[in-house]
């Protein structure tokens, strides 16, 4: 029978193509493509792995635009089995309370899962809220920095092993589970012709609005979302002089300290 | 998992694309491969697109992404302090359109598949196979094998997969120019007011000489919807040799240049991209088309006219893909795809047709671009000479012929030279 594994992924602008404009020093993000965020990918691999061990399959649910669904075509591409986009006008500028629990929703509508895997962090808000919101949300066991996962001889408890600065530790969780994984801590397996020609043939991706959710629309999107940005500040633009030291190497580099001390910068 | 199809097409550009349709649309089971993510997302962004040889494949343009139908041309000609002599063309009829060239190859897909092609993109293909007996049988990808009873490979300039296969010598940096290209929003109304277009009427803007800072190659403006496209193509050669001038900071002097800034002032540069094509296709083709079981179409095979003032890539490479892709359907009912076939059904017809016999005849122009200096420099500075003594009047007022003469004594260019450089050129042309 094997496990149900979920691993949740996030659409995300790929800011290493967002550019600067020098001219209007703002970010150019028109024409910047979205990308699966880079740490869930740590997840799916992971998810990938545990699946190919132990049997089972990899569902991977992505609340987000309908563009995403370029996103779970990736990861079914990586060898996830099924995909699950939860897209909804109502589920739009939620923040991590009402973002989680339209997840946890979904995982219950799953009908059954034994581990929930999360990236650790998103690259553009970088909050790892969500995989312990959903723990929260489910009542299920958590660990955050997972790196490896083994099934114990029961078949219904993991031992989790997580990394730390100094340290590793291993903890034994009964399934369901919740984990967030390390970020970097796997390497993510490039996509394959034959998954991709399976995701042409069998189109296992399924798209959930809230009406199969049915969620309260007080608790979602805008509305269910308490957190208010109160203020934000932006580190001060420091522009550029763009100065050409002349003379040889030596005398560029003696000049170019000099300058440096001038400024403060070397004391 | 065993894959097989009757046809594998690699790369989703224009080409590739083209070739997916037709074959699919002959009833044949066509894989299109694509390394990117979606059609077309390796490819460079806007251009002008003839629309002839697509409405031959197509039947019509129907849903196609088009930004404007040319109904303008400009040429012009700079020199190093920035005067400008400009020839406009208007009042013909638009056989020319505009448009976003990863749009324009997604719409070639949707076609494709809608045709019943099954279109897989993000995977790369590695290698193109054999079979023990030299035939081409399959692509490999990532470790995995496809068979297929015919390859199209229109993987586009950078043909790796033919190199490694030993089908074309590895490319030299003189059969290559670079292009690079930024796209400026700066909105409906100001295209229209800034160009002198009415609604939806579209430009299409060829520059040479002081935009490229005199190296062999040339400028282009193109207006989209609301953003306009400029870049520059430079031989790659020369491009090189510009080192001390990175190419990116070439484009920021085109579109600071203070002829042209006035076009896009105030605008938001909203993409930009470099990719290598082919400088002249016809010295770029491979000696052979075909093999057995292979057909090579589009950038891949040389189908790119490049004359400086004029440049078609997009339109050729559909046509070419498109012939392959019906090829593939002619050979089956004829026996399979050996090697004979396919020269019959695709080489000798694509060598006999208009497109291709276009290339052979003007490959001289195309090599006459390259006259570097000459045409990239030193004429721009004699015309701007001699325009400038015509006009700039003060004292005296020269005569055409004084004008042009005391210009060439400026410039030191020798007239009888320029005469015999002029003569050169048109019989080439
Ligand atoms: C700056 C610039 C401006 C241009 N402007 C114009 C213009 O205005 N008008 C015009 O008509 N033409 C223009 N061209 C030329 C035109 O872009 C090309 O001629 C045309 O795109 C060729 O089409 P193609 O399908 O042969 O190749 P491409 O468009 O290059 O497509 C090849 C595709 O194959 C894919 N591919 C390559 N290798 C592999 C592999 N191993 N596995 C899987 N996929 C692979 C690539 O990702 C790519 O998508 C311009 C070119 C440049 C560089």
């Amino acid at each position: 029978m094997g496990l149900t594994i979920a691993v949740g992924i996030k659409w995300v602008p790929n800011q290493q193509a967002v550019r600067f404009d020098e001219r209007t020093g703002t970010l150019i993000r028109e024409g910047v493509t979205s990308i699966v965020n880079p740490h869930d990918l740590d997840a799916v691999e992971l998810a990938l792995r545990i699946r190919d061990r132990y049997g089972g399959k990899v569902v991977a649910l992505s609340m987000s635009p309908p563009s995403a669904v370029k996103g779970l075509e990736h990861v079914i591409g990586m060898g996830v089995d099924e995909g699950v986009l939860i897209s909804d006008r109502a589920f739009a500028g939620a923040d991590t309370l009402a973002t989680s629990y339209v997840i946890s929703s979904a995982l219950r509508r799953l009908g059954g899962f034994d581990l929930a895997l999360f990236g650790q962090e998103t690259i553009d808000s970088s909050t790892a809220h969500i995989p312990a919101q959903v723990a929260g949300w489910l009542g299920l066991p958590y660990l955050y920095y997972a790196t490896e996962v083994e099934l114990d001889g029961s078949g219904r408890k993991v031992i989790v092993k997580r990394m730390l600065e100094d340290r590793a530790e291993w903890y034994e969780l009964d399934m369901p589970a919740v984990l967030g994984v390390a970020m970097k801590s796997q390497l993510p397996r490039p996509v394959k012709l034959s998954n991709k020609l399976r995701l042409r043939e069998e189109n296992p991706i399924r798209t959930w609005s809230n009406a199969e959710l049915k969620l309260d629309q007080r608790c979602v999107g805008l509305r269910g979302s308490p957190t208010i940005v109160a203020k934000s500040t932006w580190t001060p633009e420091v522009p550029r002089r763009r100065q050409i030291l002349e003379g040889t190497p030596e005398e560029a580099a003696r000049k170019l300290v000099e300058a440096l001390f001038r400024e403060g910068v070397l004391r | 998992m065993h894959m097989r199809f009757d046809v594998v097409v690699v790369g989703a550009g224009p080409a590739g694309a083209a070739a997916a349709y037709a074959a699919a649309s002959g009833g044949l089971k066509v894989l299109l491969v694509e390394r990117g993510r979606g059609a077309g997302s390796k490819q460079v962004y806007g251009g002008k697109v003839y629309s002839h040889y697509l409405e031959e494949a197509l039947g019509d343009l129907k849903g196609a992404p088009i930004e404007r139908w040319v109904g303008k041309e400009r040429l012009s000609i700079v020199d190093d302090a920035g005067r400008t002599a400009t020839l406009e063309y208007e009042g013909g009829s638009t056989r020319a359109f505009t448009a976003h060239l990863t749009k324009l190859a997604a719409w070639l897909v949707d076609r494709a598949a809608s045709a019943g092609a099954v279109f897989v993109d993000e995977v790369r293909v590695d290698s193109l196979r054999r079979d023990p007996s030299g035939r081409f049988s399959g692509v490999e990808a990532g470790g995995e094998l496809v068979e297929a009873d015919v390859i199209i490979d229109a993987e586009g300039v950078n043909r790796l997969l033919l190199e490694r296969a030993g089908l074309v010598e590895r490319a030299s940096t003189r059969d290559l120019a670079l292009g690079v290209k930024e796209v400026v929003r700066i909105g409906e109304k100001e295209v229209e007011e800034r160009f002198g277009l009415d609604k939806g009427e579209g430009l299409s803007w060829i520059l040479v000489g002081g935009v490229t800072g005199g190296l062999p190659g040339g400028a282009f403006v193109y207006t989209n919807k609301d953003t306009v496209s400029l870049g520059l193509v430079l031989y790659v050669d020369a491009a090189a040799r510009a080192i001390e001038e990175p190419v990116h900071s070439m484009i920021e002097k085109l579109r600071t240049h203070p002829a042209l800034h006035r076009y896009w002032a105030d605008g938001d540069v909203v993409e930009y991209a470099a990719k290598l094509t082919p400088e002249s296709g016809y010295r770029y083709m491979p000696r052979r088309l075909v093999a057995d079981g292979l057909m090579v179409a589009g950038d891949a095979a040389g189908m790119l006219l490049n004359l400086g003032y004029t440049f078609r890539g997009v339109d050729y490479a559909v046509y070419s893909g498109y012939m392959a892709g019906r090829a593939a359907i002619a050979a089956r009912d004829r026996g399979g795809p050996t090697e004979e076939n396919l020269r019959e059904l695709y080489e000798e017809p694509l060598r006999r047709s208009r497109p291709f016999r276009d290339l052979w005849r003007l490959r001289g122009v195309e090599r006459a671009m390259e006259g570097g200096d000459r045409y990239f420099r030193r004429y721009p500075a004699l015309m701007g000479a001699a325009l400038r003594s015509m006009f700039e009047l003060g004292e005296s007022t020269p005569s055409i012929y004084e004008a042009l003469r005391g210009a060439a004594e400026e410039s030191g260019i020798s007239i009888i030279g320029a005469l015999v450089d002029a003569l050169m050129m048109a019989r080439s042309i």
